[in-house]
């Protein structure tokens, strides 16, 4: 693509390079710090509420807010009802491969077919 | 399961429905990088590298607006921010484990095999350390296969991001359910869900992800003490019903 071409090959390899830094940083760092000093109780009491705050900040996020980082209030009438069943398979069945083929299967389906 | 199964073959049924879900975000997600100007061989190297599918999809998406260099830099610094958190709460379950290992588990460390690793740590007794980073090499694999795949097809396929994205928010969905143990877990996923609208809309970049998160197990976390001192028989600490009456790791074995 013409319009892309104002970076080299290089230029994207130091790019890589620097993005990897970034990421590798707050990877590594806290890692590495807590699972060398004593961690106080409390610390592992509030870090068991961590994951399914995430998780839930990752689903709201795909479901509810765009790129750009507004509200989505109209075309993600699939994305919700998708949801709402892998939650429903996933809580009956307690199973993964299940939930992710469900979801996959249903969004197809309201996005591509009934465009919702 | 059976008892005398080798380590590798473990990991990688576990990994399996990760793996799975990475075939197609991996190969949109090679389109893309292709398109933006990438080769082959630099996909491959920022899959192994960077290893975030969505620090990836930002990358394609940045390099095609042609913004500077810098500003997709410093993008990544905030969208990859959250990773503090994941290395923070996996961290007692590494206890221990020399700086090599340390070092090496934290350099493939990603949102989704962090939540299959965190998922069997905390449910199955026997999960090693050594397998969870197993873990970690078999999705980096499927990961860099599809992203390479994808850059080789190039713009022969044409992908609809909408319903690719939702492989992984419905991974996520999974993984909410199944930390979700009590009826305080539930409020806590409530308050996240909506700090995190209003977070992301207000601060404008992926750190709305992180102080959301922070604010919502930080009051899990004080309403769950505030609530064992002086309420224990409160009705928020009731248990969830699971209809399975099973724990996750015997039912991810079907």
């Amino acid at each position: 693509m013409q319009s892309v071409n104002t970076m080299s090959s290089l230029d994207h390899f130091w790019l890589v390079i620097f993005c990897a830094i970034v990421a590798f940083i707050p990877r590594f760092f806290p890692l590495l710090i807590f699972t060398k000093r004593k961690i106080p109780e409390w610390f592992n009491e509030w870090m068991r509420f961590v994951p399914v705050s995430l998780f839930t900040a990752l689903v709201v996020k795909g479901v509810f807010v765009d790129s750009k980082y507004q509200i989505i209030t109209s075309g993600n009438l699939g994305l919700i009802i998708a949801s709402i069943l892998v939650g429903i398979v996933a809580y009956r069945t307690r199973s993964m491969t299940l939930s992710v083929v469900v979801g996959l299967g249903s969004v197809m389906f309201f996005v591509l077919v009934l465009h919702i | 399961m059976k008892k005398n199964e080798p380590n590798w073959l473990v990991a990688l049924r576990d990994v399996m429905p990760l793996g799975l879900s990475y075939i197609p975000i991996g190969l949109a997600c090679g389109v893309l990088l292709h398109a933006a100007g990438f080769n082959h061989l630099l996909t491959a190297l920022i899959s192994v590298m960077v290893f975030s599918g969505g620090a990836q999809f930002l990358i394609a998406s940045m390099l095609t607006i042609n913004a500077p260099m810098t500003t997709i830099i410093l993008m990544m610094f905030f969208l990859e921010l959250r990773y503090a958190l994941l290395g923070s709460s996996l961290s007692r379950y590494l206890k221990g484990q020399p700086l090599p290992f340390i070092f090496i588990f934290a350099f493939s460390m990603n949102d989704e095999n962090y939540a299959v690793n965190y998922l069997k740590f905390a449910t199955d007794k026997h999960w090693q350390p050594k397998q969870a980073l197993m873990v970690e090499h078999y999705s980096l694999l499927f990961w860099t296969v599809s992203n390479i795949i994808g850059s080789l097809i190039g713009s022969a396929l044409t992908i609809n991001l909408t319903v690719v994205d939702f492989a992984l928010t419905a991974l996520f969905i999974y993984m909410a359910i199944m930390q979700t143990k009590s009826r305080l877990t539930i409020l806590v996923c409530v308050l996240s869900g909506i700090l995190t609208v209003f977070m992301l809309v207000l601060m404008k970049s992926t750190l709305g992800l992180v102080v959301s998160t922070l604010m919502a197990s930080l009051t899990g976390y004080f309403i769950e003490r505030h609530l064992l001192a002086h309420k224990p028989d409160s009705h928020l600490l009731y248990k969830v019903h699971d209809p399975t009456r099973q724990t996750a790791m015997e039912e991810s074995d079907k």
